[in-house]
């Protein structure tokens, strides 16, 4: 079995996100909240609940160096939480936003962290050492929709976004001052903040979930239409594939390896994808194996709904061509919406990480075992 | 320059007429061999989800419509059909729906039912989620 454990947290989890050297974990349980819980003894304790939200926090990401929790909020601000003895103690960051913060992530190097918001627009956020301030920029009128997810090239210069109209693009945040001019290399070497590096039009609806490969050399993003698209050789002549899936659409990717992605969604139950030598994408497998359990075949509402409109709900869709119980012989059971990474300190990439989901769960996946996939790590 | 714009769509739109009723002959004589899933083949072929002239869309409609009705084997049909109509088939079948016609909604149902056994949901999804490519 690839998942190693499993806990019910809440009734509903938004996102989630590990400290340093993941012994904590901070999650959202779909409220103005963020609990933090440390595991003592195989038991969840919880040791914090940070309040200054006013309404549902939508994204929060702990730094592994600096030990440092960024959160977003649909109350469109955010708050930089450092832990000064005992205690949380947060600062606000003004983001200047007149909708809805969506996801929150640190640069690689920490000292810039990006917000995707309801208002179309990116922040890039930095801190101003003389007036001990973060300093929110805005990348504006280049999105048409929202902006879904936030993913930061490992080079802390290039910034790809993901968005409700469909494009997933990629950004220049190199900010004078924060960063310096060598680290700056390949196809950015001379753009501005804010520039567009590329658009990448791909899907015809909703895209969600960015991520780039360790390297930086791919891009794996999904589409609501069931797609999982693959970017290879951003810059002026990109490389794009795309898989289209089986079965209900995904929400976020991570990357395990160069070869190896996995994708998590509305299915309950995580995707492998992988590249083979030629580097072309495929879907492998599922992660959790199915069971064929003679109980409730009908796991997402929208196979109920199958049923209805054929008045038949144990006939025909429930032979080997569509088998739905996976959502409830699985161990997630309701949409997974939230995927992290466990790397050790350094390495950017580990055969473990996390899922969250709206069945309030969180489980840890290890591929340590998995013998078939072992060739792609 | 938007009437320029429009002239080429125009006589874009044109050029896909023709196309689409060369299609019309091509699928009648294949349903007189009864050939009933190449016919359903050739209207799927080249259809005009690009275009947004209503009448290029509703001409294919008509021609995919005349090919559907005429299957009568659905389960032989999927042994011939490659699995890269589904998608655009799936687009089709919902098309019908929208029709309210009983007789095409039963035989859209009926091979909606025997696709989504073999595409998926996400099929479904695909056709669902895409608002540009409409047929």
């Amino acid at each position: 079995m690839a998942a190693t454990t499993a806990h019910q947290f809440a009734q509903c989890i938004n996102c989630h996100a590990w400290s340093p050297e993941q012994s904590m974990i901070a999650l959202c349980p779909n409220n103005n909240e963020v609990h933090i819980y440390r595991l003592l003894e195989d038991k969840w304790e919880r040791l914090h609940v940070l309040q200054k939200h006013d309404q549902i926090v939508s994204g929060i990401d702990w730094s592994a160096r600096s030990n440092r929790i960024v959160t977003a909020s649909h109350d469109r601000n955010s708050y930089v939480w450092n832990l000064e003895g005992p205690e949380w103690v947060p600062t606000l960051v003004i983001l200047r936003l007149n909708r809805a913060a969506l996801c929150v992530k640190w640069s690689p190097k920490e000292n810039k962290f990006a917000v995707g918001s309801g208002a179309k627009t990116v922040c890039i956020c930095y801190y101003e050492q003389e007036n001990n301030w973060w300093v929110s920029k805005l990348i504006r009128k280049r999105h048409d929709s929202s902006v879904t997810s936030v993913a930061w090239h490992p080079n802390n210069i290039l910034l790809a976004t993901t968005s409700t109209d469909g494009k997933c693009r990629v950004f220049s945040t190199f900010i004078k001052g924060v960063d310096a001019k060598d680290s700056r290399t390949g196809p950015s070497s001379d753009s501005k903040f804010g520039e567009q590096i590329i658009q990448l039009d791909l899907s015809f609806s909703w895209a969600f979930g960015v991520k780039w490969s360790p390297s930086g050399n791919t891009l794996a993003y999904v589409g609501h239409n069931s797609m999982i698209y693959f970017v290879d050789d951003v810059g002026p002549s990109p490389l794009a594939q795309n898989v289209a899936l089986r079965d209900l659409p995904l929400r976020d990717v991570i990357f395990v390896s160069e070869r190896l992605v996995i994708g998590v969604g509305f299915d309950c139950n995580p995707m492998v994808f992988a590249a083979d030598r030629q580097g072309i994408w495929s879907f492998i497998r599922y992660l959790c194996e199915r069971k064929t359990s003679s109980g409730p075949k009908y796991g997402s509402q929208f196979s109920e709904a199958f049923g209805k409109l054929y008045g038949q709900p144990k006939q025909g869709l429930n032979n080997d061509g569509v088998e739905h119980s996976r959502s409830r012989g699985g161990i997630h059971e309701n949409c997974i919406n939230c995927i992290v990474s466990l790397g050790q300190p350094g390495i950017s990439t580990g055969k473990r990480f996390s899922t969250s989901g709206l069945d309030g769960k969180v489980v840890i996946w290890d591929l340590e075992d998995q013998a078939d996939l072992s060739e792609y790590l | 320059m938007a009437g320029a714009e429009a002239f080429v769509e125009a006589d874009n739109a044109e050029a896909i007429i023709t196309r689409i009723e060369h299609k019309s002959r091509k699928i009648e004589s294949l349903l007189k061999q009864s050939k009933p899933v190449e016919a359903l083949k050739t209207a799927l072929e080249g259809s005009p989800p690009n275009t947004r002239d209503e009448r290029c869309k509703s001409a294919n409609w008509i021609v995919v419509h005349r090919a559907l009705m005429a299957i009568k084997d659905v389960e032989g049909m999927f042994s011939s059909l490659d699995p890269e109509y589904y998608d655009i088939l799936m687009k089709y079948l919902y098309r019908g729906l929208s029709t309210g016609d009983r007789p095409t909604c039963d035989q859209c149902l009926r091979i909606h039912e025997k696709l989504t056994e073999r595409a998926g949901l996400g099929c479904i999804l695909r056709s669902l989620a895409d608002t540009v490519n409409t047929v």
